[in-house]
């Protein structure tokens, strides 16, 4: 297989997607169950087109250089592909709860993970914003599902102005670095700038400053992190699910590919810049995450905590740091969300669940499923043996690594202060009495998928060994170019 | 391989193993669960067996296997003679609590629950002393504090029980996190998280300036479990726990895991002043407070709390003075303190069980009812008290020997066998109200049932564990010298060094403080009574539960607070935050270097500086007006007007033309949609909101100009060299942006009309059917002109239409080459339509344009698309353009290029899309209506 036929699996997303579309046109609502089919069929052959090339050799750019063919982007398409199949698991339930299944919501979905696909394969810029606005347009739209609920909508409304703004300053920083070196190329720009004084350092910066600003927005960091909240509370939690995993996993390989890659010889730089993010990030988020009554703004703050160590991980600006990084993010997103396939098992016929109290006596309900949330809660809170606190641990170490005591000593104690709200909820969960003792439905796919979700945390939290291998793998000087 | 190659994980995990069968085991009766959890235990301990000879071999026994290697995570266990001594007092005692428990726990409560937290709390707890690895060791710290959270709240139903849970494990969590970060820093200064090797680094440990953080780390670890001041609140409230577990987890194991900590790390973490200050204060002021607060206590339970809160201050303190000696001293208060501490709960257990009641101002006079537990009560608080011939006192002398040999330091320092006496005087004090109150002191006051002798199997744990404080009391040599000699090897990592464990040590100052701390302890108590009421009257209130509420509490209005002023979901707010950081972020990177750069400004002239100087005013007054959407609607034309200036300006004829153009087009499409829109917006914000806006406005658009212009005088390498060099030749023609247009970014070019057509029949789509009220008169109620299609701009309008297509046919002709193209083209066309529109109104324009407009719209598409394809038949990739020459009579060498084709889709297109939201505006749908009220939101009120 050669040129085009690398992008096969997104060829095969983006047919696979038009004819969900098509096809969901003509139907009624009562068999809207083949889009769901389809969606998932779509996802999983996806899944195994990627899995079936997986590049396990050295990278190598195809499609006229515009893409890359390595182990980092096959490994998180796989990753992102399973996953959206869970979210769309999840997704079906919490429409069935709202008695009307929206065909768009399949279909967005389906575009969002193609432009997901697009961003981390692509070494050229203009592929990379390509994919990265299908993957935010779709989501805009996502937001606003809910057309009637008001808060959706201004969700939905926020998110689009200030992402249509990221997206921009992302623009021009891309711009700017193409007018420093004549090259939308990631490789060649990156040969380019590493000749000594071939840019000048000023725009330079001020490209890499647009630059960190954009991503550091989807990736909803400390100060770009104000949409997160709103847009985590007011979109649908299945799609809420989707914004919390997707474009993390995206944005993450394009900070890897954008900073390390491209960018790797003004490190310092950088640096510095993702250092004071990462860490402005994990004191915010943690200790706003405690006043928060409302447990999707909660999630969202503790997402913005959980991003402040996956920067923190990247500016260590070493091998380990990165890996762990990615470890950091692999095992974040499969932890936020079962999170919120917890919440959405708690929802009921028009109702969705979301505050703290509706966590109240879970264990009355399903002792099963409040197991499964303390699972994932206690791994958020980086307690052992589960993956969380691997995914801390690895972190911290490389920070440490790199000389960093001061930062080091401060995650460990954002952790501890991060430990508290999560252990409120298992509290509410265990100890208080339900409010509500309707009994929770669900079929026998979704509280299979749920378990796996929260079991994998602990599986992973066991034995690391593998996840951590692959991680390391994906980012080692062989597998990346 | 042979067991013993791998009893150890065997021996930890056992226990995890045992809680699932225990689980399992209580489906059939209450008493399978206990026998489960007995067999468990015991079996765990003739594991251990075949592994013994080698501590008292003086080796060291470890077994590992790799877990995470990447992370020096790996399952190691190790044996010495301190995991050993752990290890035993573990099992031993965790097999008499599973005895006595059975008969404790009530028929109601879930046997199989208990059982299976209970051996988990083991399992844990046998992790850590066996523990090689640190990291691993830190994971069964945290699953300690996790099975002890789940014990203490055993009975969940209670408020009480539920609150002790949370605040027990918030603290031990919490301390355990911290724990976590202490062990990263130690083992990043010794390059590996094995003990045996973090062990022999004692230099390089000392040396490293990383020291103290991660002393201080670890040390708040240590304290939170061990109950050390000032976190030492949480065990009173653990006590909400069924009795066996106070007696197990929080007397005899689990806050002995920190104690166990700072022994297991003192070698390499002692001898610094850092330590002496830490460790020895805090263990003062908790043996002082704990003892002190214990003799007030009414509940019985709660007595043995801060009693045992005060001997695990007196152990921190022996760690604190750090001699070898007082190490020897400290570890076998340890035993001392775990033998006579369990039994002395499984007391208070009895009494519990037996009367109903734990308050001692209730419950007296029990040796009638009960001589044999009394009997053994009065034993067991003596040797707490420090009474000879029982282990209590053994240890308490080393302890009172450490302290005076301590004072020879400095100057100050006899204040420590002072304070020490003290305590002492207390702990004789509360051991002797334990004794007193509970068994003599009259008869019992109104007990809820009537006490009688427990049963049997609740005495023998008791039984056996006083015989053990009688036996090393009288014995010592006998009995503990030999585990104790290699727990003191093992924890030093040397020989031990010279102690005696006789029990006469001649008259000595040791002797002489013991014989002050009995007798004025029962001095103490026996004019207890004013003493408790001025506790009563002003102390009882201090409890440091106080300090941790109001920590929690600030911590939570912190956040609060934090929340409140960060977190307002206002739009303002973000969009400031993302701009300022953003620009300030690119600003900083210009702090040391010069603001502009190489390039040589050019020279302004007046008429530029006019210009700009329009441009800055118009663009004021579009902000400045915006309430009045009208003015602010012509001041934004005039801005374009002016850009489309300086593109004339800077030679770009054909930028200035487009803009002209789509600044018409925009501002009359815009016009006709503000129709429907209220005049005047109300004011939406204060006036100091106003004021803040115009200041962040200010700032942020001056860091941006300044970024631009250091941008501007940068020498920047520009791609147009590229274009300019290669328009000619490769694209034939010599206008570059057409060129660049419709050929060099042809398939840019398609994609955008076709947006453009799809814009078009968006608008279409969302208009149709729309129905609006339109006003007859203005805001300040004037009424609009009757007239609203002026004769002579009628006529100008008819006489200019042919012209203004003779004009787009012709830019359209040299589009090529000079300024032009199918874009300003089909702009131009339309706009000979809207003025058409404007002239003589919409219902006559639509009469007279005959062609659907989606029709145009496609044939434009159509046609690009076609140019495109039928380079593919020639065998050349999409949209290859090919080019010749013709002569024309008038116009002179023409070129025609394939790529006309391409632009007169272009031209079709701009056409198209213009027109139809043009008409379709036009033709909504609307109902006239006298009053113009309606439209205006109601005064004062906001959207």
């Amino acid at each position: 297989m050669n040129g085009i036929g690398f992008a096969l699996p997104e060829i095969f997303m983006l047919v696979a997607a038009l004819v969900v579309l098509l096809v969901d046109l003509f139907l009624r609502q009562h068999s809207r169950i083949l889009t769901y089919m389809l969606t998932q069929a779509a996802l999983l052959a996806a899944a195994l087109l990627v899995y079936g090339n997986f590049a396990d050799g050295p990278a190598r750019q195809v499609v006229g250089d515009m893409y890359m063919h390595d182990y980092l982007s096959s490994l998180l398409k796989v990753m992102a592909l399973l996953l959206t199949c869970v979210i769309v698991v999840y997704g079906r339930k919490y429409w069935s709860d709202h008695q009307e299944a929206p065909g768009e919501f399949y279909v967005l979905v389906l575009f969002t993970v193609l432009g997901m696909m697009l961003m981390v394969s692509s070494t050229h810029l203009i592929v990379l914003y390509l994919g990265l606005e299908l993957m935010s347009l779709s989501l805009y739209a996502l937001v606003s599902l809910l057309r009637d609920d008001s808060r959706a909508t201004e969700a939905a409304m926020k998110y689009f102005i200030l992402g249509a703004l990221a997206s921009g300053m992302l623009l021009y920083g891309i711009s700017i670095l193409y007018g420093l070196t004549g090259s939308l190329e990631l490789l060649a720009i990156a040969e380019i700038l590493s000749h000594e004084g071939s840019a000048e350092t000023v725009p330079l910066l001020l490209a890499l400053v647009f630059l960190i600003a954009g991503l550091g927005f989807k990736l909803g960091v400390v100060p770009f992190h104000m949409w997160v909240p709103d847009v985590y509370q007011g979109a649908p939690t299945a799609v809420t699910a989707l914004i919390a995993s997707i474009p993390k996993l995206a944005t993450l390989a394009l900070l890897v590919r954008l900073l390390v890659s491209g960018l790797g010889n003004i490190t310092s730089d950088w640096a510095q810049i993702l250092m004071v993010l990462g860490m402005l990030s994990i004191m915010l988020g943690n200790l706003v995450a405690i006043a928060q009554m409302n447990l999707k703004r909660m999630l969202a703050y503790s997402a913005i905590a959980h991003m402040g160590f996956i920067l923190l991980g990247i500016s260590t600006q070493t091998m380990d740091g990165n890996s762990a990084a990615l470890f950091y993010a692999l095992v974040y997103v499969v932890m936020s969300v079962g999170g919120f396939g917890v919440l959405i098992l708690l929802g009921q016929a028009g109702i969705d669940a979301e505050t703290l109290y509706d966590l109240k006596g879970l264990n009355k309900r399903s002792p099963w499923f409040a197991f499964m949330m303390l699972l994932l809660l206690f791994s958020m809170a980086g307690i052992p043996p589960l993956a969380g606190f691997h995914a801390k641990l690895l972190v911290i170490n490389a920070v440490l690594q790199a000389g960093h005591l001061v930062l080091a000593v401060g995650m460990v104690i954002m952790s501890v202060i991060g430990a508290f709200y999560y252990l409120r909820a298992i509290k509410m969960m265990y100890f208080d009495e339900p409010d509500d003792s309707t009994p929770l439905k669900w079929d026998l796919e979704f509280g299979l998928t749920l378990s796996l979700n929260g079991v994998w945390v602990l599986v992973i939290g066991l034995m690391p060994s593998f996840l951590m291998t692959v991680c390391v793998r994906a980012l080692d000087a062989k597998h990346l170019l | 391989m042979t067991l013993v190659d791998f009893n150890l994980p065997v021996v930890v995990l056992l226990p995890f193993l045992g809680a699932l069968l225990a689980t399992q085991a209580a489906r059939f009766n209450r008493l399978a669960a206990a026998g489960t959890a007995a067999v468990i235990t015991i079996l765990a301990l003739i594991l251990l067996l075949p592994a013994l000879p080698l501590p008292f071999a003086g080796q060291t026994l470890i077994q590992r296997w790799e877990w995470v290697p990447s992370l020096g995570l790996e399952f190691a266990f190790r044996l010495d003679g301190l995991g050993l001594l752990f290890a035993l007092l573990i099992l031993v005692i965790g097999l008499l609590v599973i005895i006595y428990a059975r008969y404790y726990l009530s028929p109601q409560d879930s046997m199989g629950r208990f059982f299976a937290f209970l051996l988990s709390f083991m399992g844990s707890m046998l992790g850590i002393v066996l523990s090689e690895n640190l990291i691993q060791l830190v994971i069964f710290w945290e699953l300690t504090s996790l099975s002890s959270f789940l014990l203490i709240s055993y009975w969940y139903t209670r408020s009480d029980a539920r609150q002790g849970a949370r605040m027990a494990l918030t603290i031990t969590g919490m301390g355990g996190l911290a724990l976590f970060g202490g062990v990263l820093i130690l083992g990043h200064i010794v390059g590996s998280f094995n003990l045996t090797e973090v062990l022999a680094a004692s230099s390089l440990i000392h040396a490293s300036p990383w020291y103290t953080p991660m002393l201080v780390l670890i040390l708040l670890g240590a304290f939170t479990k061990s109950a050390q001041f000032p976190f030492h609140f949480w065990l009173p409230h653990a006590m909400a726990a069924p009795t066996p577990v106070s007696a197990y987890l929080h007397s005899a194991t689990m806050v002995k895991a920190g104690i166990f900590l700072l022994v297991r790390l003192f070698p390499v973490l002692s001898g610094t002043p850092e330590w002496h200050w830490l460790v020895g204060t805090a263990g003062m002021l908790t043996l002082l407070l704990g003892a002190f607060t214990a003799l007030f206590k009414h509940d019985i339970k709660g007595l043995l709390a801060y009693s045992t809160i005060s001997h695990l201050g007196l152990i921190t303190l022996l760690l604190g003075i750090g001699s070898p000696l007082a190490v020897v001293a400290a570890l076998f208060h340890i035993i001392n303190h775990a033998t006579f501490k369990a039994s002395l709960f499984m007391v208070a257990g009895i009494v519990d069980h037996e009367t109903g009641t734990r308050d001692m101002r209730r419950v007296n006079g029990l040796m009638k009812y009960m001589p044999q537990v009394g009997i053994l009560a009065i034993i067991a608080s003596a040797a707490m008290a420090g009474v000879p011939l029982l282990n209590g006192f053994l240890s308490k002398e080393m302890f009172f020997d450490q302290t005076v040999s301590v004072s020879a330091i400095s100057p100050l320092a006899w204040v420590i066998p002072v304070l020490a006496t003290l305590a002492g005087v207390f702990s004789v004090a509360y051991s002797a109200r334990f004794v007193h109150d509970i068994f003599f002191n009259g008869e019992p006051i109104n007990l809820p049932k009537k006490p009688h002798e427990p049963p049997l199997y609740m005495k023998i744990p008791v039984g056996l564990l006083v015989l053990a404080c009688i036996a090393v009391g009288v014995f010592p040599v006998y009995t503990i010298a030999g585990v104790l000699y290699v727990a003191i090897a093992g924890a030093l990592q040397t020989t031990p060094p010279e102690y005696s464990l006789a029990l006469w040590h001649g008259f000595s100052a040791p002797l002489l403080m013991s014989f002050i701390a009995l007798v004025v302890g029962l001095i103490v108590y026996l004019i207890r009574k004013p003493l408790f009421a001025w506790y009563d009257r002003g102390l009882s209130q201090w409890d440091a539960r106080i300090v941790y509420q109001a920590l929690v509490n600030g911590l939570i209005h912190w956040a609060q607070s934090v929340t409140r002023r960060l977190d307002r979901g206002t739009f303002r707010n973000m969009l400031i935050w993302f701009f300022g950081v953003t620009l300030l972020a690119g600003v900083v990177g210009f702090w040391d270097e010069a603001l502009l750069g190489t390039r040589e400004l050019m020279p302004v002239d007046g008429i530029t500086a006019m210009a700009i100087a329009g441009l800055i005013l118009s663009s004021l007054l579009t902000v400045l007006k915006h309430r009045s959407r009208l003015i602010s609607l012509v001041m934004l034309g005039v801005v374009g007007l002016v850009v489309s200036l300086g593109f004339a300006k800077f030679s770009a004829p054909d930028l200035a033309l487009t803009q002209l153009s789509v600044e018409i087009v925009t501002v009359v499409l815009l016009m006709l949609a503000l129709y429907f829109l209220p005049q005047y917006t109300h004011m939406l914000s204060s006036h100091k909101r106003h004021y803040q806006d115009i200041a962040w406005a200010m700032g942020l658009g001056f860091s941006a100009a300044l970024l631009t212009l250091a941008v501007l005088t940068r020498d920047l390498q520009s791609i147009s060299g590229y274009f300019l060099a290669h328009s000619k030749t490769g694209g034939g023609g010599t206008n570059v942006v057409n060129v660049i247009l419709v050929d060099f970014r042809g398939f840019d070019t398609l994609g955008e009309i076709v947006v453009l057509a799809l814009a078009g029949l968006g608008i279409v789509a969302l208009l149709q059917g729309i129905k609006l009220y339109a006003p007859k008169r203005n805001a300040e109620g004037v009424p609009w002109s009757q007239e609203s299609h002026p004769l002579i701009l009628q006529v100008q309008a008819r006489i200019l239409f042919p012209m203004m297509l003779m004009v787009a046919i012709f830019i359209f002709l040299r589009g090529h080459n000079l300024p032009g193209g199918g874009f300003i083209a089909g702009l131009i066309a339309a706009l000979a339509i809207v003025l058409q529109n404007l002239a003589n109104g919409i219902v006559w324009t639509a009469a007279r344009i005959r062609w659907d407009m989606h029709s145009v719209l496609a044939a434009g598409i159509g046609i690009a698309t076609f140019t495109g394809l039928g380079a593919m038949l020639m065998h050349y990739p999409f949209l290859t353009s090919t080019f010749t020459y013709l002569k024309w009579p008038i116009v002179g060498k023409f070129e025609i290029a394939s790529a006309m084709g391409f632009d007169t889709g272009v031209f079709l297109v701009v056409v198209g899309a213009t027109v139809m939201i043009l008409v379709q505006l036009g033709r909504l749908n609307y109902i006239e209506t006298e009053d113009t009220g309606d439209l205006q939101p109601a005064k004062g009120s906001t959207p």
